[in-house]
């Protein structure tokens, strides 16, 4: 990686809303970080949700802009769906099936918007709010892990 | 070799492993909880997978969680280090259906130490001494008297799925016992899942020897010397030293003969310790064996040399203990561990949060294993060990003088830590003569009684 391309990223990453942003090329390997994004620890963490028997509790939603995202940013207001487990993203039922959902559609809460396969088994991820989706953040069959944005909703 | 390697732990022992896989040229995976997001172990990584909020359940110990990780970065092999994981024999039954290679004993090898009466039993099958106490499982309060009435009180009780000095209670008195045991069964029941109970004689003032076993897949068994681990704290371990001031060259000799030939009967594979207390006649009685690599490991590497996490790696990928170090292991010189925790010397009480300022000590014969930095943070979800600082003499004389030195030089800033504890224990005239008992701190007024 030579010192143009570097600043070329520092440049992009100044520019954009991400927080955090690593690039590996071969044996180069890049982090940018924004400076007062190490979390403090001045008081424990509230207690999270008691997992449901089907598996995935999801982490609290926040409005916030997702790190790494891939294409467009969602705007204050939406709300990020995020993994709550680690594994493999599809953003159909089957290979070759029509997604569960595409950017505009409006969802349910308990609809599905995507499976995230682990060990083998496929949890199915569902909205938790009444809303539109505003953005896909996960490409189908990339890996994620808990915490990662998945969609954007802006709930109505 | 391994290509890939996903370490499921965390701290100073995730970076341990990282250091050996990196030496070996073997590419490595952590996994971290939202808690340590900006930990040393997830930076030094080669790749770094986030598996859960900060609660251990939620992450560290999510086995789906751990397996995932290993699936999507498409690791061969896990190491569990110490803690967390290592001892799950379930776990390790995981890896292996999932085509992952457990860095560790077999399965039913950790299955059967982990039933602390079965080890026991199996350890005395093949010739190794144990504490006088009940055949097996408790079966009533009765049984439970007329076992203690023979062997002679006091005893303690034990759970079997317990271990490191959980889920015991002490006997001094047949009126006392079936309440006693009540106690001890729900608490078993609730910690461990499991309410068995037997029963040992109790040794009121014993020193605490534990044995290093390496062994390899191929029925080869190497004992690399001893640890003296008696300092210690409601069964939590303080100071570690070895060789053991009161091990002769004839006992170490005897037990390590003894122990090679039981370990082989039993199939044991990997790193492991043997644990055992001895008696006030300087006899050694085993307790327990821990399938794992251990905290304390250091001490052993100092005095022989060996490279213990790497030889777990190397005795996995299948190389025979030849291959690996030096037969039979030469014990030179003496080292000792101080376990620096994130505490109040005097009152214990936790102290988790940032360090502002961080003077790690250096120098001839000193090692420093921690993922501490200036400006990190000890969360308070996990053990609050900061650092292992370990010093190595050509005596322990030399040992004890460095570890001094580097204990003054040690500057922890932001946080409580046990070091002016240390500094106290090793200025004690019965430290350094070497009069030690597990109620060293006490009988020395160090710790409130």
């Amino acid at each position: 990686m030579t010192i143009a391309e570097i600043k070329e990223l520092i440049e992009l990453f100044n520019a954009s809303g991400v927080a955090e942003l690593e690039v590996q090329r071969g044996e180069d390997r890049v982090r940018i970080r924004r400076a007062g994004t190490i979390q403090e620890y001045s008081t424990p963490m509230p207690a999270g949700a008691a997992p449901g028997v089907a598996g995935v509790a999801q982490p609290p939603a926040q409005p916030s802009s997702a790190p790494g995202a891939a294409t467009k940013e969602p705007e204050s207001t939406d709300v990020i769906v995020r993994s709550p487990i680690v594994g493999t993203y599809y953003d159909a039922p089957a290979p070759g099936a029509a997604p569960f959902v595409q950017v505009g559609d409006q969802v349910e809460p308990g609809q599905v918007l995507c499976i995230i396969e682990s060990m083998k088994l496929m949890n199915e991820i569902e909205a938790e709010v009444a809303g539109t989706v505003t953005s896909k953040l996960v490409e189908n069959g990339r890996p994620v892990e808990y915490g990662e944005a998945l969609f954007a909703l802006r709930p109505r | 070799m391994f290509q890939k390697i996903l370490i499921a732990n965390r701290g100073e022992i995730a970076l341990r492993v990282i250091c050996a896989c990196k030496e070996l040229g073997i590419r490595t995976v952590a996994v971290y909880s939202e808690a340590d997001r900006n930990s040393l172990h997830a930076r030094f990584a080669d790749e770094a997978i986030c598996i859960g909020p900060a609660k251990s359940a939620r992450s560290y110990l999510d086995i789906p969680s751990v397996i995932s990780a290993a699936e999507i970065t498409n690791a061969n092999a896990i190491h569990p280090g110490y803690g967390f994981l290592s001892e799950n024999a379930d776990f390790a039954d995981v890896c292996e259906t999932s085509g992952l290679r457990f860095i560790g004993p077999k399965p039913e090898v950790i299955r059967t130490m982990g039933l602390k009466q079965r080890a026991r039993a199996a350890m005395e099958e093949h010739g190794v001494p144990i504490l006088p106490g009940s055949k097996g499982i408790l079966k009533s309060a009765e049984d439970a008297i007329e076992t203690a009435k023979t062997v002679g009180y006091p005893v303690m009780l034990k759970a079997s799925a317990g271990g490191g000095g959980r889920g015991m209670r002490v006997v001094r008195a047949a009126e006392e016992l079936p309440a006693l045991m009540s106690q001890a069964q729900a608490e078993a029941t609730a910690a461990f899942s499991c309410g068995d109970l037997y029963l040992e004689k109790l040794i009121e003032a014993p020193r605490h020897i534990e044995f290093q076993v390496l062994a390899d897949e191929h029925g080869n068994v190497e004992i690399l010397g001893e640890r003296e681990c008696t300092i210690q704290r409601r069964h939590q371990k303080l100071l570690e030293e070895a060789p053991s001031p009161c091990v002769s060259h004839k006992l170490r000799d005897s037990m390590s003969k003894r122990l090679k030939k039981a370990l082989r009967a039993i199939g044991y594979t990997n790193a492991g310790t043997v644990e055992f207390l001895m008696d006030e006649e300087g006899e050694l009685r085993f307790i327990e064996v821990n399938a794992r690599i251990q905290v304390e490991h250091p001490v052993t590497e100092f005095v022989t040399g060996a490279d213990l996490v790497k030889s777990q790696i190397l005795v996995a990928a299948g190389l025979h203990l030849d291959e690996i170090l030096p037969r039979p292991p030469e014990i030179r010189g003496h080292a000792i561990e101080c376990r620096i925790n994130a505490e109040h010397p005097e009152t214990f009480v936790p102290s988790p949060g940032r360090i502002t300022g961080l003077n790690l000590p250096g120098g001839i014969g000193i090692r420093i294993d921690t993922a501490a930095y200036q400006d990190g943070v000890i969360p308070p979800y996990y053990d609050s060990l900061v650092a292992k600082l370990i010093a190595y003499g050509r005596d322990r004389s030399e040992a004890i003088v460095r570890m001094q030195r580097a204990l003054d030089m040690f500057v922890v800033e932001g946080i409580q830590t046990s070091i002016p504890l240390h500094q106290k224990i090793l200025a004690h005239p019965d430290f350094q003569a070497g009069r030690l008992d597990t109620n060293f701190l006490q009988r020395t007024n160090l710790v409130p009684k």
